[in-house]
């Protein structure tokens, strides 16, 4: 078992046995953050392929100090971004749906009362900008201002659109719940 | 406060969940990924590994053991670059000659004015010399070269003659701008914008075969090819003429395909209210200098990001034209660029009025769940007028409050089962008008 040290100073010297350990011990992971800035499955993959070579191309980057896991994820954020950016001229194909009335029936949210992959479902199928800025604010924890500057949008944009964001997964949330607690009965 | 709350459950909830969330990649994103590494890492540099930087290595050592082998020895066969300038040389002459046999030859004469102005005046004699050594040579089997014509040439009149020789051949493989190469070949243009389509034209004259390439290994044996260029960059363009199972001559041009700029652009606020709202219109467009937008109501900007004021609702195209510094243009177009509101208004087709006694037509989508009251499905409703006819043409009802519908009820009487009809106009918040008609049936139980 090699360390996590190791397979980094491996890396920084191509060697292929050490970018195989690197894929196999963290791709899961960052397949879970690709798969919450894409639209599907097939879209966070090839994120998570431009992540990799992005890791693997500039592992010097990588100072040393703070999280090796922190950095990764960054990179792949960041890639998600950039496949955004990359992708931003199409984003007026996609019908924007309707999601004004919203009648909160959730006041509270059970913990494990929906799963993660009911979750990721609920954030793919957000259209592309709500997207990025919910899961840049709400999981990843920037400021609105870092946002605007990173999607390269107004402040009040992303405040706007992350309401937005939350509204409309508001609104799927309930209707899945109610569905759920239809056939389970659990409410 | 509440709504504090709720955002930061909401927040908790999938930061719980997603954050550190798994999810296995599929096998094919691990072979693809590693193919697409391998091939980067092939043209990365690695001494320990074959890779492009090893045949390029091998490509250039073995041009360059070419060249020192081929220019070693002062044979005339061997030095291919000096052999088009030679032979076109006796191309024009022998052309002018046919024509001009009295006259001087004019093209000679200039092409001798510019070497003059390229090298020395002293030189000028020589020139002459050579021109007669190729006139001389027209209707013998074209077996002039330079090399040959120094020694024709040698008269005494110039001591330096072999070093002048030898630098303006250098200078030749160097520039590969030789004066009567280029001639062979007329383009239609030899500069423009990604894509660019070029119609070639080989103006050899007579020639048994001829071989176009345009790099990468494209080649066309056309006399006269067109060819697009997709992508950014510059070709070089090269002719190969043979006649007598001979390479004749060789002549190149260079195509500069310069790269197209993309036009891209929002409109912010999304779901603006017109004409209450100054539009913004955020740009991300690239590699462009010049920005021409139309914002489909008559006005336009130069502006990078514009800002736009409407004076109404109106379908209004937003055109954003961009021009890179080698005036290449690309644009786009939001098409009715502020109806994708969501807002709409919709009405049933039928209902069936309660039978105790009239409700006065408040409802909500609750209270109204066994259809008592006649009402629209809407969302974003500002104005609003409905209007009910019997078969007769007769109103028998009016709201302008959305939320009033018809109960089925006319002073006081529940009316018959059977067709009514109704209008509705209005608009929607975003200043978007709305009319629409339809009948609905009522029923009786």
């Amino acid at each position: 078992m090699m360390s996590d040290q190791q397979i980094i100073e491996g890396c920084a010297k191509h060697d292929r046995k050490a970018q195989q350990l690197l894929y196999e011990r963290y791709s899961r992971l960052l397949l879970g953050i690709c798969l919450r800035y894409a639209g599907d499955r097939a879209e966070a993959e090839d994120i998570l392929q431009e992540s990799f070579l992005k890791i693997f191309f500039n592992i010097k980057d990588y100072s040393g100090t703070g999280s090796f896991v922190g950095w990764l994820r960054k990179v792949a954020v960041n890639t998600a971004i950039t496949h955004y950016h990359k992708n931003l001229k199409f984003r007026y194909h996609i019908e924007i749906e309707e999601y004004v009335s919203v009648e909160t029936g959730i006041s509270s949210f059970e913990e494990d009362f929906f799963t993660s992959d009911e979750l990721f479902k609920v954030l793919n199928e957000l259209p592309a900008g709500y997207r990025m800025v919910f899961n840049l604010y709400a999981i990843e924890g920037y400021k609105h201002k870092e946002i605007a500057e990173l999607l390269g949008i107004d402040t009040n944009t992303s405040k706007s659109q992350y309401s937005r964001a939350k509204a409309a997964i508001r609104e799927k949330l309930d209707k899945l719940g109610k569905l759920k607690s239809r056939y389970f009965g659990s409410e | 406060m509440e709504d504090n709350n709720e955002d930061r459950e909401l927040r908790e909830l999938f930061r719980q969940k997603l954050e550190n969330a798994e999810v296995i990649p599929s096998a094919s994103a691990e072979t693809l990924l590693m193919r697409r590494l391998g091939r980067r890492e092939f043209l990365r540099f690695n001494p320990s590994r074959f890779n492009i930087w090893y045949i390029g290595g091998i490509v250039g050592t073995g041009i360059l053991l070419a060249i020192l082998l081929s220019s070693g020895p002062d044979s005339t066969e061997k030095i291919k670059p000096e052999e088009p300038s030679g032979r076109t040389i006796i191309d024009k002459s022998s052309d002018s000659a046919d024509i001009t046999a009295e006259k001087p030859a004019i093209p000679d004469n200039v092409e001798a004015e510019k070497r003059i102005r390229d090298r020395d005046t002293a030189v000028a004699a020589d020139i002459r010399s050579e021109r007669e050594t190729t006139d001389n040579s027209k209707n013998s089997t074209l077996t002039g070269r330079n090399e040959i014509i120094p020694s024709a040439g040698v008269t005494g009149t110039v001591p330096d003659k072999d070093l002048f020789r030898e630098t303006a051949s250098v200078k030749d493989k160097l520039q590969g701008t030789i004066q009567p190469v280029e001639e062979l070949i007329e383009t239609s243009a030899t500069d423009g914008c990604a894509p660019l389509k070029v119609k070639f034209r080989n103006k050899a004259g007579s020639y048994d075969a001829c071989r176009w390439t345009f790099g990468e290994g494209i080649y066309s044996e056309e006399s006269d090819p067109e060819r697009i260029f997709d992508i950014e960059g510059e070709y070089k363009v090269t002719l190969s003429v043979f006649e007598a199972g001979k390479l004749r001559s060789v002549s190149d041009v260079t195509i500069t395909v310069h790269p197209k700029p993309k036009a891209r652009f929002e409109i912010s606020p999304e779901n603006a209210v017109i004409p209450n709202d100054i539009i913004r219109f955020v740009n991300y467009s690239s590699g462009a200098v010049k920005y021409l937008w139309d914002f489909g109501d008559g006005n336009g900007s130069e502006a990078y990001e514009p800002q736009h004021a409407y004076e109404k609702f109106g379908k209004y195209n937003v055109r954003l034209v961009v021009y890179s510094e080698f005036g290449c243009s690309d644009s786009l177009v939001v098409m009715n660029a502020f109806a994708g509101s969501g807002y709409f208004i919709n009405f049933p087709n039928a209902f069936i009025p309660n039978p105790t006694g009239p409700s006065g037509g408040n409802y909500s989508a609750k209270s109204d769940e066994a259809a008592q009251i006649f009402h629209p499905v809407h969302s974003g409703v500002a104005e609003y007028q409905l209007r009910i006819y019997s078969k007769l043409g007769l109103m028998i009802f009016e709201s302008n409050d959305v939320n009033i519908g018809w109960d089925g009820y006319f002073k006081g009487h529940l009316s018959e089962s059977g067709v009514y009809i109704w209008r509705v106009s209005g608009k929607f918040i975003n200043g978007e008008p709305f009319t629409k008609m339809g009948d609905v049936t009522l029923l009786r139980n």
